[in-house]
Formats: C-alpha cells, structure tokens, sequence
C-alpha cells in the first residue's frame, strides 16, 4: 500500500478509533483496528486486491474510510467490549439495553411469558453463557455496526423468536383453524386447480418481471398480510406510495397475466374466465398450500433440534 | 385496494425460499444452499441481522441494498424477521440513551394499540386531508381562477340562465333585494346609457362583452384585473393613490349603479384581506393605467367589471338570491387566495428550475454532504459534521441534511452557510438518528419540513425549522 494511503488509513483509524469512545471500554485502538479490518473484509471484500496501484488504492482507501465513517462506532465499540468482557461495557449495556430487551420480547412474542423466556436466553446468548472451551462467546460479537445496535438487537431476537416459537405457534393456530372448522375446506384436492398450467407459467412469468422490490412489496403485502404502515416503513417510503404502488402492481399483474394467457392462445373471455375461475379454486387451496408451510426447516439452529421431528403436516 | 388474482398469491407462496437462514453463528454466510420449489432461482445466502438491521434503517448502500431486496422478495422468513424487529413506536428507543423507562414492560396491549393507531390511524387520515385540501386547492383555482376553464363555463352558462331565470327574478329585483338589485342595474355599466329598463337585452350584451372581453385581456392580465378593480374601491388611499377610479364613471348610472359599487365593495374588501403583494404588479400597472389615462378608463372598465359583475349575475340570477351572492363572494375570496399562493408557486418552481438551471447537485457520501457543481463529475465536500450524516433534502436553496443522534443542519443558500437545528418540543428533544427528511411543498412558505428518525418519530415544522411538532 502507498505510503500516503498507509498514513491517512492511519490518521483515520485514529480518528474513528476516538470517535468510537472504545478506550472507555478497555479496547485498545490495535484491537480496534482489527475489528474494524474484520468488518471491512466482510463487507468490502475486493478491497485488498485494488492495492496495487495508486489510484485504485486511494479509491479504495477513501472508500473504506467512508464505510467506516457510516458505522456506528460507538455502539460497535460498547458491543464488541461487552463480548470481551470488559465489565463497564456490560454495565452500559445492561443499563441501556436490558429493558428495552424486554420491551422488544414482548413487541415480537405478544405474550409476557414467551418474552421473558426470549429476552432471557437472547441475553444469555449475549452474555454469552454457553462457554465453550472455557471462554465466553458473545453473540455480540458478531455485531458489525451497520445498523443501530438496539435493531440489531430486535433483528437477532425477531430470528430467534422465529426459530424457536414459530411452530409452536403454527400448532397453535391449526387447533385454532381446527375448532372453526377449517379443516374441512383444507381437505379438498388440489388437482382441480393444478391442471391449468398455463395460468400458472403466465403467473410466474408476469412475476418474474418484477423488480425485487416490487415483488417484495407484493408479497409483504398479500401474502405476509403486512399493513401499508409496515411496509412502508421498512422501504424508507410513505405509505401512500407503497399503497399507490401496490395498485399498480396488482392492476398491471392483472393485464400480464391476462396477456400471458393470450399469448398461449386463449381468447380474451377464456383468459379472464381462467382468471377468474381461478380466483375461487385458489382461495381454498391457498389454505391447505398454507399449512404446509411449516415442513421448512428454517433457522436450524443448535438450541431447537427437539420440535422438527413433531411437524406431521408435510405433504 | 385493489386484490390481485390469487393465482398471484400462490405463485408467490410456492416460489418463496425454502432454505434455512443462518443463525449468528455462521457469519452471515448460507449455511446450505437454499432450495425453492418454484422455478425462479433466488439469492442464496440469508442475509445476516446485521444487514437486515441496516436495511430497515435505511443505511445500505445502493447495490447492499438491490441485493437484500432480492433476497427478501423471496424469502418470507426474512421478511417476517424484518417486520418483527419493526421498532415498536412506542418504545423510547433512542440508541446511546440511557435509559429509565421502568414501564416500557408493563404496557403491552397499550403501547401496541397506541402503535397501531399512530402509525395505521392518524398518518393515513392526516395525508388524505392534506390531498384533499391539496385536490380542492387545484380545483378551486381551475375553477375560480379567471383563466381558460372560467372564459369556457361563464359565457356558455350565463346566455342561458340569464333570460330563463330573469323574469322569474324581476320582481325580488325590483323590490331592492340587497344581493341581485345591485346586479340587475349593472349591466347599464357597459357604458350603454339606456336606462336599466330593458335588462334582459342588455344582460345579454354585456355577457358578450363580458366573454369578448377575455380575448383582450391575457388570461393573467384579467386575473390581476379582476383584483384590481376591487381593490381601489375597497382600500381607497391605502396604498393605490388613485381611490376608485374604475368606478368614478359608474356613478352617473345613478343611485342603482352606485349600489353597484358597493356591492362589488364587499366582494372586494373582503378579497382585498387576502390579496397579497404577488399581485401588486398586475395591481399597479391597472392602477397606473387608471390614473394616467383618465379617457381610457371609460374604455378600459369594462375590461375588468363585466369580469366581477358577470360573475355575480351568473349566480344572482341563477340562484336568485342574496345568498347566492355571498356564496358566490366566498368563492371569490377563496379564488383570490389562491390566487397569490398560486403564483408563488409559480415562482418557487422558477427558482428551483433555476438552481438546476446551475446544475448543483448533492449527495451523501460516508456521511458527509457533497455538492457537485457539473451534474456529478466532481464533487466538493460540503459539510462535514461530527456525526456521519446520512440523508438530505433541498428544496430551491433551501437545504436539509440530517444524521446520527439528532444532527440537523440547515442551509438557506444553497448550502453556503449552515446552522445546526435541534428539533425539541418541551424537555424532550430529538436525538435518534435521522433516517429521512422531506420537504413538503405545499404551496406555502416556507415549506414543510418533515424529519423521520430511526425510532420511527416524525418530527415536522412549517416555520422554517423555529418550531417544531412530533408525531
């Protein structure tokens, strides 16, 4: 690396080493450095290659400096000291953030006795309990500072509440949907709706011409059952556009599919019969295509092997 | 809202990711490759909390981002862990605070029907009263605006309703209704000095005159007019030194034409409250006209007044009624409100087309506020804070760059000066990281200035940043 580079990568490491308030903690700036380089090897992956020449590596070097500068130093610096184990970082930690650990466990699980248990093992987690090899590890070690460390927090417990209550939850639902009586509209076949394939392809094809964050917005929306504000909110939009946009989608769906459809040779009246006919069979079948969702192993995790076994509702 | 086929529901469920999602432990990478049942491949990897974290508040560079958004359009186990660490408004979650919120547990239905109501609730019914009001604002002007749409409709309903309703309205005419008797006698205004005894026939002239005279005046010019043949005779030696000239020849009409005047006097003080400067030039140069060229006058008047008393006798015939009159004077007020409003906003987007005009351009780069000068080849660092910023708004020379725990700066040169702004409302003020700000336009000024922060508090100001509100 160029001297020039090599000093102002220096002088800055410096300056976010100060900025971040690590020494409070106990973290040297040479550990600090570490993380950082740790980070940035995460997430810049291509920057050690670009050294060789000049331009490219002030590019790079100004590049890095910026992802830095982005970061939330201070709290990366409280995380990864609290999973060193410096006491004063835990204290901190625990003065800022074990209410509000609570407060999230029960945003998420909607259930006092569920919250506690999730707000108390991800602190176990945090603190890191399960040792191995006789030292502690953290999971805030793996914090990196992109994001708030409290939306880390909620992000990790939100994965975790997922892992571990989610089918629990199904299960519960399904004596639920059992006691309306749901199950019986779950037991008609699928072939019924099955043999179109053609309103299928053109389906998948209209969707494939989405963009992500059109697709996204369309399946947070039907099929996660997200409301405007939510979806909104995680866009960074307002929820007028996203209600705007949705009408877009679902109109100009609408006329892909039903082009799509006429394409493969039905006239206009079959495809929107196709369409419509459609729209009945699938309002049942969506419910037994429902509740075999849960046959996913999502987030395999080593503290939940117990319930994958009980899942009988797989096809 | 419109619902989709539910085809599209199923193709989307069955082209989800059945893969599983990594936990901390694997640092970020897909544990195994994920599969899907639909044909459409997605992005293998889950992306890890830290990326989801930063995605939802925003901080991801463009191609992190593209590359989140991706995944999470198939993946609904992400998603779900995405709208699951939503920050619960409610929740004081000011990051770096130390905190001594001992109730945050003990309101859980509470806080999340609080939740539900501030962001589901209010904000939907306050954005569709702002489009509302933003909707009659438009169509108010359209309507009421003597531009094209008034010379359409006037004209083509006045012939008709005028000689159908007038016989019908003679005798509350006659019998000095306040309201429609000073309308009936105005049409002998129109210079014709035949005694106001053959109304209909001179109704109908001065409809033509009143139609022909849109061709001489520009659309513009008969606006200010309008307003300006008000003006002086509500506001005489305020500010016009010439006090109603216009209507100096009207009054050999007789004691009838003067009631004229003054019913046109209460259309106009009440218009001359809300007329404001914007309109001065077209006022002056009516005035000067008026002033200097005292034979013109007679000419020039029915330029403007067929304008104001056609409108009135449009409704005072049609409605018939005093009470057509005042709403019809209510119209007007509103029509000259928006009148100035309107032509500020011409001038806003002048002045905004200008500073593109300039070619500065901004951005945001490792959170400092750049400006570029050329359209973005080169770039100048602009403001460098203490904290990283992360997000700006301009709006004419009017700048807004906000970042974390609270910085705001404002710039009303286009980004020459700066001052810092803290946004604070009683003890409490903001200090949460500023994901977003939007400068609301609503045709008024300064502009609304609307700040979202990482924990999901909007703060707004409609003074220029002095004081500030938070929802």
């Amino acid at each position: 690396m160029p001297k020039s580079a090599q000093s102002a990568l220096e002088a800055d490491a410096a300056a976010l080493y100060s900025r971040s308030g690590a020494a409070a903690y106990g973290v040297t700036a040479e550990q600090f450095a570490a993380i950082l380089e740790e980070i940035l090897r995460k997430y810049l992956p291509h920057t050690p290659a670009h050294d060789s020449a000049l331009a490219a590596a002030d590019n790079s070097v100004e590049k890095r400096n910026g992802f830095c500068a982005a970061l939330r130093l201070e709290e990366l610096a409280l995380a990864r000291a609290c999973a060193a184990g410096n006491e004063r970082a835990w204290q901190d930690f625990i003065s800022r953030y074990r209410q509000k650990l609570h407060s999230m466990a029960l945003h998420i699980t909607r259930d006092a006795a569920h919250a506690a248990e999730l707000a108390d093992s991800l602190f176990a987690d945090l603190y890191g309990v399960n040792a191995r090899n006789g030292v502690r590890s953290s999971k805030l070690v793996f914090y990196t500072g992109r994001g708030s460390l409290e939306g880390w927090l909620r992000t990790v417990m939100a994965q975790e509440f997922i892992n571990r209550y989610r089918k629990q939850k199904r299960t519960v639902s399904l004596e639920e949907q059992t006691e309306e009586g749901v199950q019986f509209a779950a037991a008609i076949p699928e072939p019924q709706y099955a043999s179109d394939s053609r309103l299928e392809a053109a389906t998948d094809e209209a969707l494939a011409e989405l963009s992500s964050e059109d697709r996204f917005t369309l399946a947070s929306y039907y099929l996660d059952g997200r409301t405007l504000a939510e979806i909104a909110q995680t866009l960074g939009l307002h929820e007028s556009s996203v209600s705007r946009r949705l009408d877009r989608l679902s109109t100009g769906l609408r006329k892909r599919i039903l082009a799509g459809l006429r394409m493969q040779g039905m006239s206009h009246a079959q495809a929107a019969e196709a369409l419509e006919t459609d729209v009945r069979d699938i309002r049942l079948n969506l419910r037994s295509r429902l509740l075999q969702d849960s046959d996913a192993k999502t987030f395999p995790g080593n503290k939940v092997p117990a319930q994958d076994a009980s899942d009988g509702t797989s096809d | 809202m419109t619902e989709v086929p539910k085809i599209v529901h199923d193709r989307l469920r069955a082209t989800r990711l059945q893969g599983s999602l990594p936990r901390q432990s694997t640092s970020g990478q897909g544990v195994s490759g994920p599969t899907v049942s639909g044909q459409t491949v997605p992005p293998p990897a889950h992306p890890d909390a830290d990326l989801l974290t930063a995605f939802a508040e925003q901080a991801l560079s463009a191609t992190e981002r593209a590359g989140v958004l991706e995944h999470l359009a198939y993946c609904g186990d992400c998603r779900e862990v995405l709208a699951l660490a939503l920050p619960n408004a409610d929740m004081p979650a000011v990051p770096g605070a130390t905190d001594a919120e001992g109730d945050a547990v003990a309101l859980p239905a509470k806080s999340r029907w609080n939740w539900l109501r501030s962001s589901t609730l209010a904000r939907p019914g306050l954005r569709w009263a702002a489009l509302a009001a933003g909707v009659a604002v438009a169509v108010s002007v359209l309507l009421l605006h003597p531009g094209k749409l008034n010379q359409a409709t006037l004209p083509s309903t006045n012939p008709q309703v005028a000689p159908a309703s007038l016989p019908a309205a003679g005798p509350p005419l006659a019998s000095s209704t306040v309201a429609s008797s000073p309308v009936q006698p105005s049409t002998t205004l129109a210079r014709t000095s035949e005694a106001p005894a053959k109304p209909e026939l001179q109704m109908s002239k001065k409809l033509k005159a009143g139609s022909a005279a849109s061709p001489r005046a520009s659309q513009s010019g008969q606006s200010g007019m309008m307003l300006a043949g008000n003006r002086p005779g509500s506001a005489p030696g305020n500010t016009l030194p010439a006090p109603s000239p216009a209507f100096s020849p009207s009054e050999p009409g007789g004691s009838s034409s003067r009631t004229v005047t003054e019913s046109v006097d209460v259309a106009a003080a009440a218009e001359a409250v809300v007329a404001e400067p914007s309109s001065q030039d077209t006022l002056m140069a009516r005035n000067a006209m008026a002033r200097n060229t005292t034979p013109a006058i007679e000419k020039a008047k029915p330029g403007p007044e067929p304008d104001v008393i056609g409108q009135q006798e449009g409704l005072a015939y049609a409605g018939a009624d005093s009470a057509g009159l005042q709403s019809r004077t209510r119209n007007e007020m509103a029509a000259a409100k928006l009148a100035p409003s309107a032509s500020q906003a011409l001038a806003n987007h002048a002045s905004s087309s200008q500073a593109l005009a300039n070619n500065v351009t901004w951005t945001i780069k490792a959170g400092v506020l750049q400006r570029s000068l050329d359209g973005g080849q080169t770039w100048q660092n602009t403001l460098h804070t203490d904290r990283p910023l992360l997000c700006y708004a301009s709006h004419n020379r009017d700048l807004w760059t906000g970042g974390q725990a609270g910085t705001l700066f404002h710039s009303s040169d286009n980004g020459l000066s700066w001052a810092q702004v803290q946004p604070s409302i009683k003890a409490y003020s903001l200090s949460s990281d500023i994901t977003r700000i939007e400068v609301r336009d609503n045709l008024r000024s300064p502009a609304e200035i609307v700040v979202s922060t990482s924990n999901n508090e909007i703060w707004s100001s409609t003074d220029g940043g002095k004081l500030w509100d938070k929802k």
